[in-house]
């Protein structure tokens, strides 16, 4: 075999269908990230998170989704490369010595939307969105990354798994385990990281998925067939205690930073009800993004 | 004949209506035309013909130089064990088949691959990926490498598992009574003959945008029920020509639109000219300048696309049984020459036995 193109120099991190290395490509010296899919494992040949990776990074250019870059065999592996992105949110808002700015914040939020945005204009539900996987470049740039869970918009008669979306960031639909959802859900879990960063803690932290309920409903309310047309009919509603939504005061003191335009933007993506949730052109055009202070220019914000 | 590569395509009916209120200043509207040439099927998978053609004949001249250098080593190596007639048998038997001839073989076997997709019950968008997949291998690779046999199942197989369908491999090769070691082991090969592009912008979904556009441009000049049929033909026909060369030629909205021209010309017609010049009394003003502006064609020009289209997709890809039989036989006599002499000192001895039993070639 001629010398490779891509080479991985240290192991950066590990998930539960892949290995990542840091890596150099060889004719130009980018670095690179190497994400090597574990094929052996998996009976059933190439494992569905890997090939929903493929085909969806394949699809997406867009400044603020992780750019795949090559995707090569060897040794009987799969191997995607990737840009290399050596932080991620989760990594920042940890971080306590990093302090950021309200315009930081929607610096962040603007380029997650278009990312996300991009997406769902391309009919794709990404599906598992948390600070985790949105990994920043070293520009400052936000990059929607980890696309193991996504998939192209349903037809209206297609029955969908509600096990998606990591726990804290799943929206009530999904709580209720509807078999029926749009890219609402994505919304959702946005506002869930834009109330994260605002807080600096995660917003809502169930233990469990039962406690995800819970602690969805005590702090938003409890939707009701009133502003959610039939919500009473999932199976899991009548066990519910019903919670009534946080008044705007109470919003405004939980979130003391925020101006008005910035709870409108949060209520608008925590909607209960999926169909009334905002879309990401209504995020996008909000007047939070309008109303000073302006989103920071990326490549200013402190990342380490 | 016109191409995507030179033709802007039209949107599909539902051409992106939202509300188009102030943008922040670096917010940048895409057209739907706009996504599509991002898309990977756009970029990797849409040819002018010349260029299709173009692609076939190297395909094929690449394999054939490999397989007659394969038989010419045979004949070399054993030399001294053949006789005169032995080596003019294999010159005359053995003979690589032509790009055209692929084309047939490819053909009849991506109509299996929708028949045993359909069988499997599997949704109309899986089948054709399957049907997409398989074709799109044989761009890549000549029948003299990949025995498209041995390459139906993966890609039904893979077909299922890159549209979220996953279908086990114990349980796809007990429905399909395939063998899970082939199965497998052509996934990767697959894969990268896709070039790892798998997402497919199938016909049917701007048959949706179309019809329910159709419905709002002709409000209560359509009979409903009426309409069902004519979308449920429009599917059938889509998928039929998913089985011709015009997804290599035209945007999905053009497959669409040729397919609703085959079923019902007078209809399209009509919504076209509303669509192009009739003042639309359901849509607002603004409407109107969004679609002219994303249809950014005559309705003329469009007009000459969707017939070309709808030729190439009237056109039949069928291949007899016996043609493709012929085919698959020279396939594998050039793969296997030691059994065309085989087959030849069988044929001797059957003679001297009886001379007059006519044996029928055994085919693979
Ligand atoms: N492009 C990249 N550049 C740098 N590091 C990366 C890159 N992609 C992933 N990583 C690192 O590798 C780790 C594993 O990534 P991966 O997406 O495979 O799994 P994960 O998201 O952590 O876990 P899971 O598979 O459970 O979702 C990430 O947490 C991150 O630290
Ligand atoms: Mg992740």
């Amino acid at each position: 075999m001629s010398q490779p193109e891509y080479t991985k120099e240290k192991k950066v991190g590990e998930g539960t269908y892949a290995v990542v290395y840091l890596g150099t490509k060889q004719s130009t010296g980018r670095k690179i990230a190497v994400k090597e899919i574990k094929t052996s494992e998996f009976k059933d040949g190439l494992d569905m998170s890997a090939i929903r990776e493929v085909k969806y990074l394949q699809e997406i250019q867009h400044e603020n989704v992780i750019e795949l870059v090559d995707i090569f065999l060897a040794y009987d592996n799969l191997n995607l490369v990737l840009e290399f992105l050596p932080s991620d949110l989760e990594k920042v808002i940890k971080d306590k010595s990093i302090l950021f700015t309200p315009a930081d914040i929607k610096s962040w939020m603007l380029m997650t939307l278009r990312g996300v945005h991009h997406c769902h204009r391309n009919f794709i539900l990404h599906r598992d969105l948390k600070p985790n996987n949105l990994l920043i470049s070293p520009d400052g740039q936000i990059k929607v990354a980890d696309f193991g869970l996504a998939r192209t918009f349903p037809s209206a008669q297609e029955i969908l798994t509600s096990n998606v979306v990591t726990r804290w960031y799943r929206a009530p639909e999904l709580l209720f385990g509807a078999k029926h959802y749009t890219s609402a859900v994505d919304i959702w879990s946005t506002g869930v990281i834009f109330a994260e960063l605002m807080l600096r803690i995660p917003y809502l932290p169930g233990q469990t998925d039962v406690d995800q309920i819970e602690v969805t409903f005590r702090a938003l309310g409890t939707p009701t067939d009133k502003d959610w047309p039939d919500v009473s009919f999932f199976p899991a509603y009548n066990k519910l205690q019903i919670y009534p939504p946080p008044s705007r005061e109470e919003l405004r003191r939980r979130f003391i930073a925020a101006s008005e335009n910035a709870l409108n933007f949060m209520c608008g993506m925590l909607t209960m009800n999926p169909q009334k949730r905002w879309n990401a052109v209504q995020c996008l055009e909000s007047d939070y993004f309008k109303e000073a202070p302006a989103p920071s220019d990326p490549s200013t914000i402190q990342i380490s | 004949m016109t191409s995507i590569r030179q033709q802007t395509p039209v949107s599909d009916g539902k051409a992106s209506k939202d509300s188009s209120t102030e943008k922040p200043s670096n917010y940048k509207r895409l057209s739907d035309d706009d996504l599509f040439r991002h898309s990977s099927q756009y970029r990797f998978w849409s040819f002018t013909p010349e260029q299709l053609e173009q692609k076939r004949i190297q395909v094929n001249a690449q394999a054939v130089q490999s397989i007659e250098e394969d038989l010419r080593n045979f004949v070399a190596d054993n030399k001294t064990d053949l006789n005169e007639e032995e080596i003019k048998t294999i010159e005359m038997k053995a003979v690589p088949v032509t790009a055209e001839e692929e084309l047939k073989l490819i053909n009849l076997y991506a109509k299996k691959v929708q028949m045993i997709a359909q069988r499997l019950n599997l949704p109309t968008e899986i089948v054709a990926t399957s049907i997409t997949f398989f074709r799109r291998f044989y761009l890549e690779n000549s029948v003299h490498k990949f025995e498209p046999k041995a390459i139906v199942l993966t890609t039904i197989f893979l077909a299922c598992k890159s549209d979220n369908y996953f279908i086990g491999i114990d349980s796809f090769c007990e429905k399909t009574r395939g063998s899970k070691e082939q199965i497998l082991k052509y996934e990767f090969p697959l894969l990268e003959s896709l070039k790892f592009s798998l997402f497919n912008h199938h016909p049917y979904r701007p048959l949706h945008g179309f019809f329910l556009d159709i419905q709002a441009v002709l409000h209560g000049k359509v009979d409903l029920s009426y309409m069902g049929h004519i979308y449920d033909r429009c599917k059938k026909r889509i998928t039929e020509a998913l089985l011709t060369d015009a997804v290599y030629f035209y945007s999905p909205p053009q497959i669409t639109l040729s397919a609703l021209m085959i079923e019902d010309e007078a209809l399209t017609t009509r919504y076209l000219e509303l669509k192009f010049h009739g003042n639309n009394p359901d849509s607002s003003a603004d409407e109107q300048k969004t679609i002219s502006q994303d249809i950014s064609i005559s309705l003329e020009k469009l007009m000459t696309l969707i017939r070309d289209c709808k030729k190439i997709i009237e056109q039949s890809t069928n291949t007899s049984v016996e043609e493709a039989k012929s085919i698959a036989a020279r396939l594998y006599f050039c793969q296997n020459p030691e059994d065309l002499l085989k087959k030849l000192k069988k044929r001797k001895h059957d003679e001297q036995d009886s001379p007059r039993a006519e044996k029928k070639t055994r085919v693979e």
